[in-house]
């Protein structure tokens, strides 16, 4: 993607122009802004979120991040204006941590690895709050933010128009959303998307090290092997996935993801962190090590792309073995699996991608290929 | 009492393009203003001033109706007597295509803004207040207009207060590009305490401004000086 640079000739007009250390600055009229005067009121020096185009980008909406389902309810009976009114008088409270707080936090713990490391790189991950709420609720979002001592610097409050555009501004690397409608809209754009949901059960999750598990087929993969599963059965799938060992399948909408976190691992490795990494990644998928696995795997080689773990589940229930991993997120494309690991306390997020959605209905495990 | 705007002359076509889009939406404020309230005094009072000789003057009056926009007042001056003339107007905002006549007109202490050029511009009027301005200490020198900027933000606060969250012909965008959200959020709260109250806000903590602002369409941007929309 190619970077928007400004034009850094202008002198006398507020510009952000790029100084010779590649940082972005604003320069008011004849004045260049000091470092240390934008860090009274803006963000100290040696943690100044990185260029888009260098980070990971992980987009998360304010309702994923923190828990507001009794703002929500208020929003849905009362309408806007009082949902509005009922923000501002709770202004000083801050939200509860939703389903994508523990993934936040460790995204962040990696980052203090990563700058540890390489204290000039901006290769890290950039969280940025995308949400259509309305800049009223702007305030409490951002005391909250403090009061959880979260390191978000970058919002979006578009008060009810639609982030999309906005998403794909930041370089958005993954977008975390409530509203599974705004993650169809990122998917149907390029960007990984997946939707969450509150659960009561938590599991308690590293503080160490990021955990990310994806499904297989439709989430790293296409769902090239699904449709025919949907239309012709499992022997059908098995014989497919058989005669096609050596073809590469297509790539799946989480792809990029999982190569984002690769690049990252491989920063760890270069200095000799290779058994203390602070990310981990996992492939959970229903297929069979022995069949159909291989041919995931022989895939996913080809991209050049390194999983930690893979567990080929056979058809077997994905809840126990998720429990066991304790991922700060899991992505699937099918609702039942997404049901079955919140069941465990397991935070899931649903992929609304390929010929799964049309069969979204909870199937009877084992029944799967 | 009526709050005045004037555009600075319009020469190039792409200038009155965007002229006739902000004048027009502008228009559309007046018109919901007085929906409400036949009595409004609170209204934009729309004042064309053309520095060129007369005869392109005539043109730019012609073009005016032409497309459509509702001027109340045509002055014409010379590029000298510019500044003088929008004080002895009460000029609260000068428009203009032109970046360094907004300049000039902005270190003589009158708030000026350029013209946003965006191809689909909304039908509600987009004014887009930059944070960092807000939140920028008092320190030397402060920016002749910044008195200007303060008092025309509450004023435009008051008018944004006669409609309600959806549906305004008004909208009031904030935009921080190099503080982080703890400055994006003294900016929200010193808006409020001017009456002002914001429906979007950006914070770019240092991300290039550019791909956000043409998706955001500002019909002009405020700050200190003048800021170019076309970055």
């Amino acid at each position: 993607m190619v970077k928007m640079s400004l034009d850094p000739v202008q002198v006398k007009e507020l510009n952000v122009s790029p100084s010779p250390n590649g940082d972005s600055r604003a320069s008011w009229e004849e004045e260049e802004v000091e470092e240390e005067e934008e860090d009274r009121l803006g963000i100290a020096t040696k943690t100044k979120p990185p260029k888009p185009e260098n980070a990971v980008t992980v987009a998360v909406s304010s309702r994923v991040l923190f828990r507001t389902e009794l703002e929500q309810r208020v929003f849905e009976q009362k309408g806007v204006e009082e949902y509005l009114r009922y923000q501002i008088e709770h202004e000083n409270e801050p939200f509860a941590p939703g389903p994508a707080f523990p993934f936040v936090k460790a995204l962040e713990t990696v980052n203090a690895r990563l700058r540890e490391l390489y204290p000039q790189s901006e290769e890290l991950f950039d969280i940025v709050l995308v949400t259509y709420n309305h800049a009223h609720v702007g305030i409490r979002l951002i005391n909250t933010i403090n009061h959880h001592n979260l390191f978000i610097e970058r919002f979006c409050m578009t008060g009810g128009s639609s982030p999309i555009g906005y998403l794909k501004a930041w370089q958005t690397n993954l977008y975390l959303s409530a509203d599974a409608d705004k993650v169809r809209e990122a998917l149907a754009e390029g960007i990984a998307a997946a939707t969450m949901f509150m659960t009561e059960k938590l599991t308690e999750v590293s503080e160490s090290q990021l955990r990310v598990a994806f499904d297989g087929d439709a989430v790293l993969f296409s769902d090239e092997s699904e449709r025919i599963f949907k239309a012709h059965g499992l022997d059908k799938f098995f014989q497919h996935e058989q005669d096609n060992e050596d073809t590469l399948l297509d790539h799946g909408p989480l792809k990029g993801f999982l190569e984002a976190l690769g690049k990252l691992q491989k920063k760890f490795y270069a200095k000799g962190q290779r058994l203390d990494c602070p990310i981990r990644t996992y492939l959970v998928t229903a297929r069979s090590a022995a069949s159909s696995g291989i041919r995931a795997l022989k895939t996913l080689r080809a991209w050049g792309l390194e999983i930690d773990e893979a567990l080929f589940l056979a058809g077997a229930p994905k809840g126990p073995m998720l429990e066991k991993i304790r991922p700060h997120i899991y992505f699937d494309d099918q609702m039942f699996h997404v049901e079955g690991a919140a069941e465990m306390g397991t935070v899931a997020a649903h992929v609304p991608y390929g010929v799964a959605q049309k069969h979204n209905q909870p199937q009877k495990p084992g029944a799967r290929k | 009492r009526y709050r005045e705007v004037s555009f600075g002359p319009t020469v190039e076509d792409r200038g009155v393009e965007g002229t006739r889009r902000g004048g027009k939406s502008l228009q559309k404020v007046n018109e919901r203003l007085l929906e409400k309230n036949p009595a409004e005094s609170l209204l934009f009072d729309v004042v064309l001033i053309a520095t060129d000789s007369q005869q392109q003057s005539s043109r730019i009056i012609s073009s005016t109706s032409h497309y459509g926009l509702e001027v109340g007042r045509f002055c014409f001056s010379s590029r000298e007597d510019l500044v003088e003339t929008l004080v002895v107007n009460n000029v609260q905002l000068f428009l203009s295509t032109d970046r360094d006549e907004a300049l000039q007109v902005s270190q003589k202490g009158v708030l000026s803004a350029l013209l946003g050029r965006q191809e689909a511009p909304s039908e509600s009027l987009r004014v887009m207040l930059c944070g960092d301005a807000i939140v920028r200490p008092d320190c030397d020198p402060v920016p002749a207009s910044r008195g200007a900027a303060q008092s025309f933000s509450a004023r435009l606060g008051e008018m944004r207060g006669r409609f309600g969250v959806s549906g305004s012909p008004l909208s009031i965008v904030l935009v921080t590009s190099s503080g982080g959200s703890k400055s994006c959020g003294v900016a929200l709260q010193t808006l409020r305490s001017r009456g002002l109250s914001v429906d979007e806000a950006y914070c770019l903590a240092g991300a290039p401004r550019g791909p956000i602002l043409s998706l955001l369409r500002p019909h002009f941007l405020l700050g200190d000086g003048v800021i170019d929309l076309e970055d």
